[in-house]
């Protein structure tokens, strides 16, 4: 009688913690993105959600000034960035501990992300990215691929909304 | 065998027998059954009383508008729900039910004495009956009218089910899944939309489920609604049953309550009794079908009185004959198609009443075929039987003329008034209506938002015109998104159209002031306590409805307003639109709290922020205290201990040796760029240009009003870097506050805020040995270059940290933030470095003493928003030469400056007692009431000096120091003397090494 769009398998969907990685908020005004990009090795992205990846190093677009750059702990992108400070004034800050990161992958990825989550999650392309909320958490949301996300949650929230992860998937297990 | 099941027929399952209870007593029914359909099955008519009244009631409908079958349900401890309609509750093994408002028990109720008493409990029975003694009131009759207030016990346990949410986004949203949804759903699906279609009841159909005998396309109609679903289905639109839209809010936002398994018999673990579906949708459609109307007449509610269309769902979806010998009322054409189908299922028809002169002759030869006596131009007076209707009165009308009547005995009567289409959904959106003089109703008009109302819904009859009517609406909706598509007609054969008049009460021959002829059924409304509304001065139907409680009960009105207002019109001598409608609120019917709450209970009730070292003092027994969305380490009891006892501990172990401080929820905000020194010079009170990289300074933030905001020590990092520290519960606001101000104001600045509270935790160290311990873990700190108010990037324990040499006790103090991972690390490495010292942890209460014997504020404490720099003695926080700052121009307004202000001091009790917070204060004990107020307390504390210390705003407080003033508090008055806010070691001895 009821036909949703739910698959249930045995598991609709995995919530996983991540490895820390390098997160840094970049903050430039619009002038100087190009060089700033130069220095870090990436072009830009000036569409709000549009990411663009070089090396290991990620940057997402979260407003018309600020972007997210991600790397691979370690990576040093302080030290090229400062040479351009001069001439390209910036905000660069280690983030890295700020936020924790989880993976949610699985066919009912999109379900559990609209429980709690009052945006078209379903409309997020896939290779963007958004910042929006998870119940009261803000929380950036990156999607990987059709039914992988990453949701990147400050620290002191993650509890909160791996509790709520964890009563939506039981929902999952119930079938209903 | 049921009594009352034809064998074989409906749409419950006959091989799956489901048994219940009610009252007590064990009744079968089959799957698929409501509590209502299987009671009639048995005969049982009889499933509640009345609120007012106590009058027996029966089912009057066969869906979510009864107003009279209300059970109570109930599947275990904690799971019992009141006024479930026994026509919505669907069978489940083992379901328990009981009626309500009854006592001793259902047929004999001693409450019914009110009926007796109708007489007295007329429209506005409260308001005249309870007006004197007005001392009466408190004493007597609310607590009578309470205890007799409420319909259905309120449950007592805590509910144990879970409740869940969901949001969705669809192209097209289409409530209601009959016909006119249904053909809207094929319509809308047609170029790739997402599509969802919802309908209340747990099957789909609609009226087509209770009209089988209708051919759609060459289909019977079942046949087409499953062949329609399955299509519907393979075009991927969303299909959800069991499903209300219960409100309609702004911008195509549809809440859908949807019930999950109260209809199971065993709901698998874990899983949601209801769901909460917020809908954003491109477009919406309403397809949700008219509601049947009653018609008013003497004993129209008697149990075995019903809708026809009730009757005929009931014989159709669940092969139960509601009677055996079922009587007729009518003013619409409808009706007769259930006589017919009653009579073609072996009931023996009564009579057919119309109230119209003229009825169509294919009904009439209907009728005559199956030897129905059909009577029109007549009325019916009054029915007769206690528990259930008897037998039915009828009379002839010519004009105003009602004829000698006559008794036909019948075991039911099915009454058709014609029907209302649904638009609570519509007028939710606050899109108009439009009286329609033709169908005497109301219709929708002016739409305010993405929507389209289809099929019965806006006052179409007949299959199809309906079925046409939704097709264009679902393309209506389709084109509203930019898409196309193609019309669809359809060919219905067997149709039922139909059309009908309105009438206000019934004529009759009877003494019109003693008829009992319900309007609203649930609240016990009579037309007539609608005309003494009227006759009583009350002209609005607002007031019409307040004065009587029409259409106030658990469904709105859904049966009464219509006639409640065209009785009102009639009585005003209006026609029904001057006279208006009430209006209708969401949600469409009752709803759960739990569906509203969702996950937001127990532990998820709201979020509760943790910082990195929670888990140890968690583990170390700290007692804990909200602050903003934190739990804090309150403070830590040894055994034995009370919270006062702990405090002194840690207050005096923090002064005599070292004290440590979990501070990671302060607000830390990185302030960066070449233009960061000009914009902390903006915002601040203090002046920052001269502070050179490595030190730190108290920074001071105001509103524009020149009220104090926040504080919070801010270290300068180098040229073009500060890390502002703020506090607590203000992170959030200060950042914004900034980042407004750097948007809109000052955008030429090359500087930027980040937050980073969470980044770093932080560890406070205080205590004269505090540098002692410190100074072996640290690499990268020039001592010699390190005083009181400095700052450093350093480590500490080996960990990447910055360092801030600062205090908020008045003993030598340290700030560690660490990256949150290592928070716990470092926690750790200094409980173990600090063991010497005999270490001790302390919480929020004893950093809260500490500072309050140094006369160090707390914004939101010690400030209410109303405190200027002066007042709180901080104006040497202020750059008196810098042009300009946030609030700067405020502090020489005349009333900034003027005397009396209230001013920020320190009080100590005459007989060292402890004051209390928020206690206000006076100048003269013995001054008549209302005292002047001079001010109040807004710190008091056990301190380490052996005696309690507060704080006070006080007006004048500057100039009265030395000065005596009273506290009245709940156990007497204290006398007070005003002192300095630094209570301890005022020349700051201790601060140096």
């Amino acid at each position: 009688m009821t036909n949703q769009k739910h698959q249930f398998d045995a598991s609709p969907v995995l919530v996983e913690d991540m490895a820390p990685v390098l997160r840094l908020s970049l903050r430039v005004k619009p002038a100087h993105r190009a060089s700033l990009g130069q220095a870090l090795g990436l072009d830009l992205p000036t569409r709000v959600g549009a990411r663009v990846a070089a090396g290991g190093t990620e940057a997402l677009c979260l407003g018309p000034d600020e972007w997210l750059i991600t790397a691979p702990e370690g990576t040093d992108l302080t030290t090229p960035a400062r040479a351009v400070y001069a001439d390209a004034p910036h905000s660069l800050v280690d983030i890295s501990d700020r936020e924790v990161t989880l993976r949610l992958s699985g066919p009912s990825v999109l379900d559990l992300l609209a429980a709690c989550c009052p945006r078209d999650v379903a409309a997020i392309p896939v290779g963007s990215a958004a910042r929006t909320v998870f119940d009261s958490a803000t929380v950036v949301l990156w999607r990987d691929g059709p039914t992988d996300f990453r949701m990147d949650i400050w620290r002191s929230f993650a509890p909160h909304v791996r509790a709520l992860l964890a009563q939506v998937q039981e929902e999952f297990v119930a079938g209903l | 065998m049921s009594r009352y099941r034809i064998p074989g027929k409906g749409r419950v399952d006959h091989s799956a027998p489901v048994s219940f209870t009610f009252d007590g007593k064990t009744y079968g029914g089959l799957r698929g059954d409501t509590v209502a359909s299987a009671l009639l099955a048995h005969g049982v008519h009889l499933m509640g009383r009345s609120f007012k009244y106590h009058r027996p009631r029966g089912a009057v409908t066969a869906g979510s508008e009864e107003p009279n079958a209300l059970i109570g349900t109930s599947r275990g401890a904690g799971q019992f729900e009141p006024n479930t309609r026994a026509t919505v509750q669907e069978l489940r093994a083992g379901l328990v039910t009981e009626s309500q408002n009854k006592w001793p028990n259902l047929s004999f109720d001693v409450g019914a004495v009110n009926d007796r008493a109708y007489m007295l409990f007329s429209a506005g029975f409260y308001y005249k009956t309870f007006m004197w003694p007005k001392s009466f009131w408190d004493k007597v009759y609310e607590p009578v009218i309470r205890g007799a207030a409420g319909l259905g016990k309120s449950p007592t346990e805590p509910d144990p089910d879970r409740y869940a949410s969901r949001y969705l986004h669809t192209d097209v949203l289409i409530v209601g899944a009959g016909p006119a949804g249904i053909a809207a759903a094929l319509a809308a699906a047609q170029s790739g939309a997402d599509v969802t279609l919802v309908d209340e009841n747990p099957e789909m159909g609609g009226s087509l489920l209770s009209d089988p005998a209708v051919q759609i396309d060459g289909k019977p109609a079942w046949d087409w609604v499953d062949a329609q679903l399955a299509r519907l289905r393979a075009a991927g639109v969303r299909l959800m049953t069991r499903t209300t839209a219960i409100g309609y809010y702004h911008q195509n936002m549809v809440g859908l309550c949807q019930r999950l398994t109260d209809h199971l018999d065993n709901p698998p673990k874990g899983a949601p009794r209801e769901r909460m579906w917020r809908v954003r949708a491109g477009q919406v459609v309403l397809a949700q079908g008219a509601l049947e109307k009653p018609l008013v007449f003497d004993g129209n509610d008697r149990p075995g009185v019903m809708l026809a269309g009730a009757a005929q769902t009931y014989l159709h979806k669940y092969g139960v004959k509601v009677g055996d010998n079922p009587a007729i009322v009518t003013s619409h054409d409808s009706a007769w198609y259930a006589a017919f189908d009653l009579a073609d299922n072996g009931a023996r028809v009564a009579a057919i009443i119309d109230t119209r002169d003229v009825v169509r002759p294919d009904l009439l030869d209907g009728a005559r075929k199956r030897g129905i006596e059909a009577l029109t131009s007549h009325t019916v007076t009054t029915t007769r039987g206690r528990l259930r209707v008897k037998s039915v009165r009828v009379a002839p009308v010519r004009g105003t003329h009602v004829g000698t009547g006559r008794s036909i005995p019948c075991d039911c009567l099915l009454m058709s008034g014609g029907w209302t289409p649904s638009l609570h959904l519509f007028s939710h959106t606050k899109g108009s209506l439009a009286w329609d003089t033709t169908s005497q109703t109301f219709l929708p008009d002016r739409k305010t938002e993405e929507c389209e109302i289809a099929g019965a819904g806006r006052g179409l009859w007949g299959y199809e015109s309906v079925l046409a009517d939704g097709a264009a609406a679902g393309l209506r909706a389709l084109q509203g998104l930019g898409r196309a598509g193609h019309d669809a007609s359809f060919t219905v054969a067997n149709d039922r159209p139909g059309t009908g008049v309105s009438h206000t009460e019934l004529p009759t021959d009877g003494n019109a002031g003693k008829a009992r002829a319900f309007i609203d059924f649930q609240n016990d409304v009579t037309a007539k306590d609608i005309r003494l509304a009227v006759r009583e001065g009350m002209r609005s139907i607002e007031h019409v409805k307040r004065y009587t409680t029409n259409g106030m009960a658990t469904d709105q009105g859904k049966m009464s307003n219509i006639n409640g207002l065209m009785i009102a019109a009639d009585a005003l001598g209006k026609a029904p639109p001057q006279v208006g409608l009430t209006t209708f609120r969401p949600p469409y019917t009752p709803t759960s709290f739990g569906a509203f709450c969702g996950y937001l209970r127990g532990d998820t009730f709201q979020l509760t922020r943790k910082t990195p070292i929670d888990p140890w003092a968690e583990a170390n027994g700290a007692v804990f205290e909200p602050v903003a969305q934190w739990r804090r380490a309150w403070y830590f009891p040894k055994p034995g201990e009370d919270m006062h006892a702990a405090v002194l501990r840690e207050c005096k172990a923090t002064r005599a040796s070292l004290g440590i401080f979990d501070a990671s929820t302060l607000g830390k905000i990185e302030v960066a760029g070449p233009d960061a020194v000009e914009f902390m010079n903006r915002m601040y009170t203090n002046p920052w240009t001269k502070l050179q990289p490595g030190r730190c300074r108290y920074g001071l933030l105001l509103g524009e009003d020149g009220f104090i905001r926040d504080d919070g020590v801010i270290g300068r990092l180098s040229s073009d870097l500060f890390h502002v520290t703020t506090t607590t519960g203000g992170a959030a606001r200060v950042l914004t506050m900034m980042e407004d101000y750097l948007q809109t104001e000052w955008p030429e600045l090359d500087v930027w805020l980040t937050s980073t509270t969470e980044q770093w935790a932080t560890v406070a160290l205080n205590g004269p040995n505090a540098l002692k311990m410190l100074k072996p873990l640290v690499e990268g700190v020039d001592w010699e270059d390190f005083p009181h108010m400095s700052c450093a990037e350093c480590t500490v324990a080996g960990l990447p940290a910055r360092l801030f040499r600062l205090s908020f006790t008045g003993e030598i103090g340290f700030e560690v933030n660490v990256p949150a991972r290592h928070g716990l690390t470092l926690w750790t490495a200094l409980m173990e470095a600090g063991k010497p010292y005999d270490i001790c942890p302390y919480g929020t209460e004893t950093m809260h003493v500490l500072r309050a014997e140094k006369g160090y504020i707390i914004v939101g404490q010690d400030t209410d928003g109303t405190v200027t720099p002066a007042d709180a003695g901080l104006e040497w926080a202020i750059g008196k030469a810098k042009k300009d700052f946030v609030g700067k121009r405020s502090l020489s307004r005349p009333d900034i400056v003027a005397k009396g202000r209230k001013q920020l001091v320190g009080l100590l009790t005459e007989d060292g007692s402890l004051l209390q917070e928020g206690a206000q204060i006076v100048l003269d004990p013995n001054q008549p009431k209302p005292m002047k107020m001079v001010g109040h307390v807004t710190s008091s504390y056990q301190s380490t000096m052996g005696h309690p210390i507060a704080m006070a705003v006080i007006e004048g407080g500057f100039d009265k120091m030395g000065e005596t003033v009273f506290v009245p508090m709940p156990d007497g008055v204290r006398k007070a003397r005003i002192t300095s806010t630094v209570f301890y070691d005022p020349s700051n001895e201790r601060l140096k090494a």
